[in-house]
């Protein structure tokens, strides 16, 4: 059974259709890419899927369950994880509250504990720099805090916009390899937007693309890869 | 292609000065005389304590007409207009205790005294915005009536009890006009001044660069509009209204003191524009009409209903409030907008 | 010599309350952005019960347990119904409703208690301390409003640096679409924090009444100090809060003691408009940009 299943979903800012009868389905433990250029929507699908913007119509199904019309605070707690364009780290907090805080809703304090432990093993620049405030971390460092503390809260889904923005190369290498990874070692479902398509398609299962809130191609990664002319289309390589 | 000739012939309005805004100008000044003359009439045939309602609705509108243009048209939040008032009533009062001062003479000082006051605080605010804006006139509105207490001046100024204000008689030619008319016939004329000079403010340049920049201060800075000069300006345009508002206040009641200005009276005046429509000189008028007889109304409500002292002494307030917060909840985008829809949706 | 102990003590005494109600300000300013113009008001709803029940029951704690718990009630009441609506529409909105708030509240307050002003009875003796011969201007009423602001600020710190709650809060406050994001429920953690700014207002509302008569209007100068006093120490600090209300307390006491109490409210105006000409974030300033 799909995880995530998106069936013709339309989102729109009055006049405009961001996103215009998307299909989608995720199966589980699976890494599904979704690329397209800037504007074609890929946002939107993440931030309809989690909550943040009302669909006009169409449907949104996380294991079955229709969400589209659940407050975002609900859609977390069915284990959907979000990490935001930008990472969305708060700077004001130390690194130790920025991965509490995404794990406070569970209301199990050791379970808590346990999880951040894990994170701060999987990424050690985050253990040792625990109680300093987030905005003295580099912009890697910011990725793997926006990564570590969706982990904390035992996700189902988890769902990353752009990660790789203003990172240099190696490190989204490195990125791509801890995502991997957790598809392996935990049996992950992901959903990755990007715009660096080749670094996505690297990883990534299956591959969605949007142009201009439409689904223009929804293959294997692998066949993406190989087809030029997709390819030069809608992601520049 | 003669097509396009002739409407390029036809499009553009003469420029020169009895275009646009002249047949604007004349039309206020239609309705302002209009407005005068029937007021006027009416006064005739009303017994002297509806004219004297009439007539403290005429100086409200004053005050009322300058905060609507200050707030909603500037987008400057103030809270004491009611304290300007009082600059101009005590004025005023100054000027008429020697007598001998014509009151039209004295209307004009009144107005220009609390004018310059408002370039003071108008360059005080030019630099603050929102929350600020309002705590800093809020703090004006309590602290400046606090100055007639204060030891230096508590003589001058006539301390709690304020100063007498000594009236002036009507002109011999209109011996036979009773002295509530008169106050009346005052009171609407410089009403209807008020609002004429406003309304062609309102549709000029100004009133176009202060809604620009109301609506999107940084846009307006960079298409090079001199934002703070403006906002100076709308604070001395509304500290002039209010001026004449106090002075006629003064004029009126025969007297100036700090208990006519207390923090609810800059609040009861927000509340008036607010509900008439800010940014709306209709609604200027609107709001004050209510100020004036929503407390005789709930007192008569009262009686009816038998209700105590208490309750329909604090009855209008309790309206005012009610009625701020539920028009601000019922009209998220702002009461303008929310009335302009109506309008719209009416027509 | 003396007299100036005794300007500062009262600068003390009275500076406390003022970094009361500061807190209560910048508590709702820290998670609304918005600047709670009913606060005199709805402290005078509060006070006004403890009046009540102390009138009944003739239990001065009883009244002060009674009115934290109206300031309660009525903070999470009036975040839910009134001021949620308005927490993302432009400022002026929220500016009028909180005015219309503090009209309503202090009519309501006329309607049940009336206009006559009330004496309301101190936690402790009013006469200042011995210190040798003399009698300072400093009494156990004012010693108890020292400690029991001093005990709300450490309460109120333990709860947001160190409850999972707290860190909601100061989450939801900082960045709330994140914390939406993050499953924290950020309505009600709005709500708390209106709730929890009430109950400190309430506090500061009881301890300043004995020295004033209680009556609707009475709070609308301590509304005044105490947002000179929240913007002298920051709208976004809760520290410079407290710092503020002292130094505002000690100014305007030796304002008063050297020049006059007449001058008060006008020496409190002119100490807000230089602050926010000179340095409009406050002392403790953060480094919060404006927003384009």
């Amino acid at each position: 059974m799909s995880l995530l299943s998106v069936s013709d979903l339309t989102v729109g800012y009055g006049p405009v259709r961001a996103l215009a009868g998307v299909n989608l389905e995720l199966a589980e433990g699976t890494i599904t890419a979704v690329l397209g250029a800037n504007g074609a929507g890929k946002t939107t699908l993440l931030r309809t899927i989690n909550g943040l913007l009302r669909p006009r119509s169409g449907s949104v199904r996380v294991a079955g369950q229709e969400i589209s019309r659940l407050a975002v605070e609900d859609v977390v707690r069915l284990g959907v994880a979000h990490v935001p364009e930008g990472r969305g780290v708060i700077t004001e907090l130390t690194v130790a509250e920025n991965l509490r805080l995404g794990g406070l809703w569970r209301r199990d304090p050791a379970d808590l504990r346990a999880a951040m432990r894990e994170v701060y093993a999987l990424f050690e620049p985050l253990g040792q720099r625990r109680e300093q405030p987030a905005a003295t971390l580099s912009g890697g460092e910011r990725q793997m805090l926006a990564l570590g503390r969706a982990l904390v809260s035992r996700p189902r889904l988890l769902m990353l916009d752009e990660p790789s923005l203003g990172l240099a190369s190696r490190i989204t290498i490195e990125l791509m390899a801890v995502v991997r990874r957790l598809r392996a070692d935990l049996g992950m479902t992901v959903l990755l937007v990007e715009q660096n398509a080749r670094s996505a398609l690297s990883i990534a299962d299956r591959a969605v693309v949007l142009n201009v809130g439409r689904v223009v191609a929804d293959e294997t990664a692998a066949v993406l890869a190989t087809n030029d002319t997709l390819r030069h289309t809608y992601l520049g390589f | 292609m003669t097509h396009v000739q002739e409407s390029t012939k036809t499009s553009v309005p003469e420029s020169t000065g009895t275009g646009v805004r002249g047949s604007t100008l004349l039309r206020h000044l239609a309705v302002g005389v209009v407005a005068v003359v029937v007021v006027l009439l009416l006064s005739t045939v009303l017994d002297p304590y509806r004219n004297l309602q009439l007539t403290n609705v005429a100086y409200l509108v004053c005050a009322a007409a300058g905060l609507s243009v200050l707030t909603g048209l500037s987008g400057q939040i103030s809270l004491g207009q009611g304290a300007l008032m009082a600059v101009g009533a005590y004025v005023t009062a100054l000027l008429l205790q020697d007598g001998g001062w014509p009151l039209p003479l004295v209307l004009i000082i009144a107005v220009v005294v609390t004018a310059l006051v408002g370039v003071l605080v108008g360059a005080a605010a030019a630099r603050l915005r929102g929350p600020y804006l309002a705590g800093a006139t809020l703090a004006f509105a309590i602290g400046l009536p606090a100055l007639a207490d204060y030891r230096g001046l508590a003589s001058t100024l006539g301390g709690q009890n304020g100063l007498v204000v000594l009236s002036p008689a009507p002109p011999e030619w209109l011996a036979e006009v009773s002295f509530d008319r008169w106050q009346l016939g005052i009171s609407t004329i410089a009403a209807a001044i008020t609002l004429v000079l406003l309304g062609n403010l309102v549709h000029s340049r100004f009133g176009r660069c202060w809604r620009a920049v109301r609506d999107d201060e940084v846009a307006a800075q960079l298409a090079g509009l001199p934002v703070a000069r403006l906002q100076i300006v709308a604070f001395v345009v509304s500290a002039a209204c209010a001026g004449l508002g106090g002075a006629l206040l003064a004029f009126v009641n025969g007297l100036a003191a700090p208990g006519a200005f207390p923090l609810t009276l800059s609040l009861q005046l927000l509340a008036a524009v607010v509900l008439g429509g800010l940014g709306t000189l209709p609604g200027a008028v609107y709001g004050s009409f209510l100020l004036v007889f929503l407390p005789t109304w709930s007192a008569s409500l009262a009686t009816r209903l038998d209700l105590s002292r208490d309750i329909y002494a604090n009855l209008p307030l309790a309206v005012y409030g009610a009625v701020l917060v539920l028009v601000m909840l019922a009209f998220p985008s702002g009461v303008q907008g929310g009335i302009s829809r109506l309008i719209r949706r009416i027509r | 010599m003396l007299r100036f102990l005794n300007l500062t003590l009262g600068g003390i005494g009275t500076g406390v309350v003022y970094a009361a109600v500061a807190l209560a300000l910048v508590l709702i300013w820290r998670s609304t952005r918005i600047v709670n113009f009913a606060q005199g008001g709805m402290m005078m709803i509060s006070t006004f019960v403890a009046w009540s029940v102390i009138d009944w029951t003739g239990s001065y704690w009883l009244g002060l347990a009674a009115a934290l718990f109206a300031g309660l009630i009525l903070g999470a009441v009036v975040e839910r119904l009134v001021i949620r609506p308005v927490e993302n529409a432009p400022p002026l909105n929220a500016v009028i409703v909180t005015l219309g708030l503090l009209v309503f509240l202090q009519a309501m307050a006329g309607m049940i208690w009336g206009g006559e002003p009330r004496s309301f009875p101190p936690a402790f003796g009013i006469v200042g301390f011995k210190l040798g011969d003399t009698r300072l201007l400093f009494s156990p009423s004012d010693l108890f409003a020292v400690l029991a602001v001093m005990v709300v600020m450490v309460l109120l710190g333990l709860v947001f640096q160190r409850t999972a709650i707290g860190l909601q809060m100061r989450a939801a406050a900082f960045a709330p679409e994140i914390a939406r994001v993050l499953g924290v429920r950020v309505g009600r953690t709005l709500t708390l924090g209106w709730a929890l700014a009430a109950v400190v207002g309430a506090l500061a509302g009881v301890l300043v009444a004995p020295g004033s008569f209680v009556s609707p209007n009475a709070f609308d100068a301590i509304l005044v100090f105490g947002f000179t006093a929240a913007v002298l120490g920051g709208l976004d600090s809760p520290a410079g809060a407290v710092v503020g209300g002292l130094i505002l307390g000690l100014l305007l006491s030796y304002l008063a003691g050297y020049a006059g109490s007449d001058v008060v409210t006008l020496g409190a105006l002119a100490i807000l408009v230089s602050v926010l000409l000179i340095r409009p974030n406050g002392l403790f300033a953060g480094s919060r940009g404006r927003q384009i």
